[in-house]
C-alpha cells in the first residue's frame, strides 16, 4: 500500500498526460526527439521522414489511437536506449516542465493531500514518462514501451499498449493490486479517445475536453476542468492585487 | 429654498402607501366557483381548479419606489444612521474597498440600471472628488459561483467595469489562502475570516439590495466576504434547526451567529453600509397579470395568459429556459440607508415587511407551493433537484413569521417537474452529492459527519470554483442543510407534478403526477376536513402567521 505523510491512499487519481496535465502531445515528443537525435544531417531526414508519415498520422488517429500510438512509435526503430533515456530526461526538463499547467500542479498536490495517490496513465513513451514522474515525485504509473534488441529500438510497441480501453484496463488491474475501489477513484482526461478510461472510474473528470468529450461531460454531468494559463494568470495578478 | 433640497426634505419624510384599498383581499378562500389558480412550476407554470375551502395568501402589491433614486443615494451618504457622512470620512491616502451584493439576488436580475450600478456611481464619483484612488471593488460572493464578465459588466454598469475591470474589480476568492484573514474569535468561539483586502482596508463600503427580510445587516460581510472556515459556523445542521424562520432575524439562529461574527468585524473594520429595499413588482408590462388574482382577471389578462402559456408550452426546453433567463424584472426601489450596520439594517427591514407581511390567522395542514424556474443559485443556470429542495422547503417553506403556515406534522406539497438535470460547470459538487452523498442518507447531521469536509476539500471542486463559474464544492450540503428546519416541522412532503419519481424518492419524498393525486394522497391520511393553504408566487409574500 502507498503512503503520503505517513497515511495510507484512500484511493488514485489516474492522470492522462498530453492536453490533460501538459499542453504538448505526442507528435511534440516525437518531433522533439528526432529533431535531437542525431547529427544535422540526420535530424533534417528524420523530421522530413516525420512529416511525410503525417497524412498516415492523421488517418491513424482518426480511427483508432491505439493505431497512432503503433505507427509514432514505430518512427524511433533503431535509436539506442541509453540516447532515448538521455533525450527522455532533456525533453522533461527543457520542454515539458515548462509545458506543465501551473492549475494540473495544484490539482496534483491538492488531490494527493486529500488521500489521492497520482498515477499517470499515459501514452506517451516510458522514457519520458519515468522522468516526469520522478519529478512530480509520482510513483506509479502507466506508460507505453518500445521494444529493445541489443538495446536498440525495434520500432514496435509492448504490449499491453496504452490507449483506449487498454488504459480503463490497467486501472482495474492497478486498482485490484492494491485493494482501491474503481469508484472511489478520480480520472482525468482531455480526449473523446479516453471515453473508456472515464468511464471506468467513480469520479470522471473532463479537463480541456474536446468537442467531442466536452458534449459527453456535459450529458453525463461529469466535471469539466479548464487550465487555462492565461487566466489563470490572471487571476493569480487580481489575486496578488488583492493581497 | 432651492428645488433640490426641497426634493431630499421631501424624501426623508415621506410616506410609502399603497393605493388606498391595495392589500385588502390578500387571503382569499375559495369557492366552487373560483377560477383555477396560477402556480410556479418549473419553466412553466400549472393553472390547477384548487379544491373549495383552500386559503390562498397572495401577496401585497407593489410599494411605490422612490421618484429619484439616485437622489436618495445622495441623500442616504449625506444623512447617514449612526455615523459621519461618507465624505467626512474620506482622505486622499486612505484604501477603500467596496463589496458589492453578488448576482442571487434580486430574482429575476432587475432591469437596468441595476441598483447596484447606482449606488456605485455615486460612491465611486464621491471618493474621486476627495481624491481617494486606492480603491478596490469586489463582488462579494462568497462560496457562490465566481460571476462571469457579462454578468459583472450588466450589475455594476459601463463606466465603473471600464474603470476597475479586472485588476481592481473582482469576485472574492475564498480559496485563496493569501486573501483572507482570521479577525478572532466570538464568544462563543467561532472563528471570523474575512477577505484581507477588506480587513486592511481604512474603509469597507457595503452596497447592499434587499430582496427579502433574510438579507443584509451582519450578514453581508460576515458571510459575502467569508471563507469556508467562517460559513462553517452559521451553515450547519444545528444552527439551521434554530431557524424560525430565516425571513424573521429575530428567531433565527443563522442571524444570531451572522451577528456575533459581523460584531467582530466591525471591531476591526470600519463598515460603512448602504442598504436598499426594493419592491416586489417582479413582472409588469405584459407579465402584470401574474400578480393579480385569478378571480378579478379581465378578458385582456386571461388573453395574456393564454399566449403566455401557449408560447412556453411550445418552445424547446432550451429556448423556454433562455427565454426566462433574459427576462429582467422592473423593481423599484422603495427605500435607501447608510451608515453603521446594525441602525441601517433596522431601517431597512421595516421597509421590507412593510413590503411583503400579509397577517394570516392561523395554520393548515397542508400547503402547498410552486417552485418557480429561478431561485439565488441557479441564475444563468439549471434548476437542479437540490435547489429545488432548497426553494420549496428552505425559502418557500420559510415565507412566515411567528408559526409556519403548515402545522407540525402537516403535509408540504412541493410543485415542479423534479428533473434530474444539473448544470456540469455550476453545479458539479451537487451532482456527485445527489448521486453518491443522497444515495446513502438525507440526513443532515449524517451529511455533515460523512461527507462535508471531503466536499469542502475536494482539490477537482476547488479548483473549478477558483478558475472555472463553479458554485463551492461544499454549496450542496449548504442547500441541502437550509432545508432543515422545514424537514424537521412538516411530517410528509410531496412533489407535484413529478416527471422523474426516483429524483423524488432520493430526496425522501413521495411522487405525484399531478397536483390533484398530490392533494388526494395528502387528504386521504388527513381526512377530507384537511385545511389547505396555497401561497401564491410570484411575487414573493411573508406570511404573519397568528
Amino acid at each position: 500500500m502507498s503512503v503520503h505523510n505517513g497515511n495510507a491512499f484512500r484511493a488514485a487519481a489516474f492522470y492522462d498526460l498530453d492536453g490533460t496535465l501538459v499542453d504538448v502531445n505526442l507528435l511534440h515528443v516525437t518531433a522533439y526527439m528526432l529533431a535531437n537525435v542525431a547529427q544535422w544531417k540526420g535530424r533534417f531526414g528524420n523530421l522530413a521522414a516525420l512529416a511525410l508519415s503525417l497524412p498516415r498520422l492523421y488517418a491513424a488517429e482518426r480511427h483508432d489511437r491505439r493505431l497512432l500510438n503503433v505507427a509514432m512509435f514505430a518512427i524511433f526503430k533503431g535509436i539506442s536506449r541509453d540516447r532515448l533515456l538521455v533525450l527522455g530526461e532533456e525533453y522533461c526538463e527543457r520542454v515539458l516542465m515548462h509545458h506543465f499547467y501551473s492549475q494540473a500542479v495544484d490539482l496534483l498536490e491538492g488531490n494527493r493531500a486529500a488521500g489521492l495517490e497520482p498515477v499517470l496513465v499515459t501514452g506517451s513513451p516510458d522514457f519520458v514518462v519515468a522522468a516526469l514522474a520522478r519529478r512530480l515525485g509520482v510513483q506509479t504509473f502507466a506508460a507505453n514501451r518500445l521494444a529493445f534488441r541489443s538495446n536498440i529500438a525495434s520500432g514496435r510497441l509492448r504490449e499491453p499498449i496504452i490507449a483506449g480501453e487498454e488504459k480503463a484496463r490497467w486501472c482495474e488491474e492497478y486498482a485490484a493490486r492494491k485493494g482501491l475501489r474503481l469508484r472511489d477513484c478520480w480520472g482525468y482526461a482531455d480526449s473523446y479517445y479516453d471515453l473508456p478510461f472515464l468511464t471506468a472510474l467513480g469520479h470522471p473528470v473532463a479537463v480541456n475536453p474536446d468537442r467531442r468529450l466536452l458534449a459527453t461531460a456535459r450529458d453525463r454531468q461529469w466535471p469539466i476542468l479548464r487550465f487555462d494559463p492565461v487566466r489563470a494568470a490572471a487571476i493569480a495578478r487580481a489575486n496578488d492585487g488583492e493581497s | 429654498m432651492a428645488q433640490a433640497e426641497r426634493k431630499l426634505k421631501e424624501l426623508k419624510t415621506a410616506q410609502l402607501r399603497h393605493e388606498v384599498g391595495a392589500r385588502r383581499d390578500l387571503v382569499v378562500t375559495l369557492n366552487t366557483r373560483s377560477q383555477p389558480r396560477l402556480i410556479a412550476y418549473g419553466d412553466d407554470f400549472l393553472l390547477a381548479k384548487l379544491p373549495p375551502g383552500t386559503r390562498v395568501v397572495y401577496p401585497p402589491p407593489p410599494l411605490e419606489p422612490l421618484p429619484d433614486p439616485d437622489v436618495a443615494i445622495r441623500y442616504a451618504l449625506l444623512h447617514p444612521e449612526n455615523a459621519d457622512p461618507l465624505f467626512a470620512q474620506l482622505n486622499p491616502n486612505m484604501r477603500v474597498t467596496i463589496a458589492i451584493d453578488d448576482i442571487s439576488l434580486p430574482l429575476p436580475p432587475m432591469q437596468r440600471p441595476d441598483l447596484r450600478e447606482r449606488m456605485l456611481n455615486v460612491v465611486l464619483q464621491m471618493l474621486a472628488d476627495y481624491g481617494v484612488d486606492d480603491v478596490h471593488l469586489i463582488i462579494a460572493t462568497s462560496l457562490h459561483r465566481r460571476m462571469t464578465e457579462d454578468e459583472i459588466r450588466r450589475m455594476v454598469g459601463e463606466r465603473a467595469f471600464k474603470a476597475y475591470w479586472p485588476d481592481r474589480l473582482y469576485n472574492f476568492d475564498a480559496e485563496n489562502r493569501a486573501e483572507v484573514v482570521m479577525l478572532g474569535k466570538t464568544d462563543h468561539g467561532e472563528e471570523v475570516w474575512l477577505s484581507k483586502r477588506a480587513a486592511e482596508s481604512d474603509l469597507l463600503i457595503y452596497l447592499n439590495i434587499n430582496l427579502v427580510p433574510m438579507d443584509g445587516g451582519h450578514k453581508s460581510v460576515a458571510v459575502g466576504l467569508a471563507p469556508y472556515q467562517s460559513l462553517r459556523h452559521h451553515h450547519n445542521p444545528a444552527t439551521l434547526r434554530d431557524s424560525h424562520s430565516y425571513m424573521d432575524p429575530t428567531r433565527s439562529g443563522l442571524h444570531r451567529t451572522a451577528d456575533r461574527m459581523g460584531k467582530v468585524v466591525n471591531r476591526s473594520v470600519n463598515v460603512f453600509t448602504i442598504e436598499t429595499a426594493i419592491n416586489n413588482r417582479m413582472y409588469g408590462g405584459l407579465l402584470d397579470f401574474l400578480h393579480k388574482n385569478e378571480d378579478r382577471f379581465s378578458d385582456w389578462d386571461r388573453a395574456r395568459l393564454g399566449a403566455f402559456k401557449w408560447t412556453l408550452r411550445n418552445l424547446s426546453d432550451g429556448l423556454r429556459r433562455e427565454m426566462l433567463r433574459r427576462y429582467a424584472a422592473p423593481y423599484g426601489m422603495t427605500g435607501v440607508w447608510a451608515g453603521e450596520t446594525e441602525a441601517v439594517h433596522a431601517k431597512a427591514l421595516a421597509r421590507v415587511f412593510q413590503q411583503y407581511a400579509v397577517p394570516v390567522k392561523g395554520q393548515s395542514d397542508i400547503l402547498i407551493v410552486g417552485v418557480p424556474y429561478i431561485c439565488p443559485y441557479n441564475v444563468n443556470s439549471i434548476m437542479n433537484p437540490v435547489l429545488v429542495q432548497c426553494t420549496g422547503l428552505g425559502y418557500l417553506f420559510n415565507m412566515y413569521r411567528n408559526k409556519p403556515l403548515v402545522r407540525a406534522g402537516g403535509t408540504l406539497i412541493i410543485c415542479h417537474p423534479l428533473r434530474d438535470e444539473f448544470h456540469p460547470e455550476h453545479h458539479p459538487s451537487y451532482v456527485e452529492f445527489f448521486h453518491r452523498c443522497l444515495a446513502e442518507t438525507n440526513d443532515s447531521m449524517e451529511l455533515e459527519k460523512s461527507f462535508e469536509a471531503e466536499f469542502a476539500r475536494n482539490p477537482t471542486y476547488i479548483h473549478m470554483y477558483r478558475y472555472g463559474n463553479a458554485y463551492h464544492g461544499v454549496h450542496p450540503f449548504y442547500m441541502w442543510y437550509w432545508g432543515e428546519p422545514g424537514r424537521q416541522h412538516v411530517g410528509r412532503i410531496i412533489a407535484a407534478g413529478c416527471e422523474e419519481p426516483e429524483v423524488a424518492a432520493r430526496m425522501g419524498w413521495e411522487a405525484a403526477d399531478t397536483l390533484d393525486q398530490a392533494i388526494a394522497m395528502a387528504t386521504s391520511e388527513l381526512g377530507r376536513s384537511a385545511s389547505i393553504t396555497y401561497l401564491h408566487l410570484p411575487p414573493l409574500v411573508i406570511a404573519d402567521v397568528e
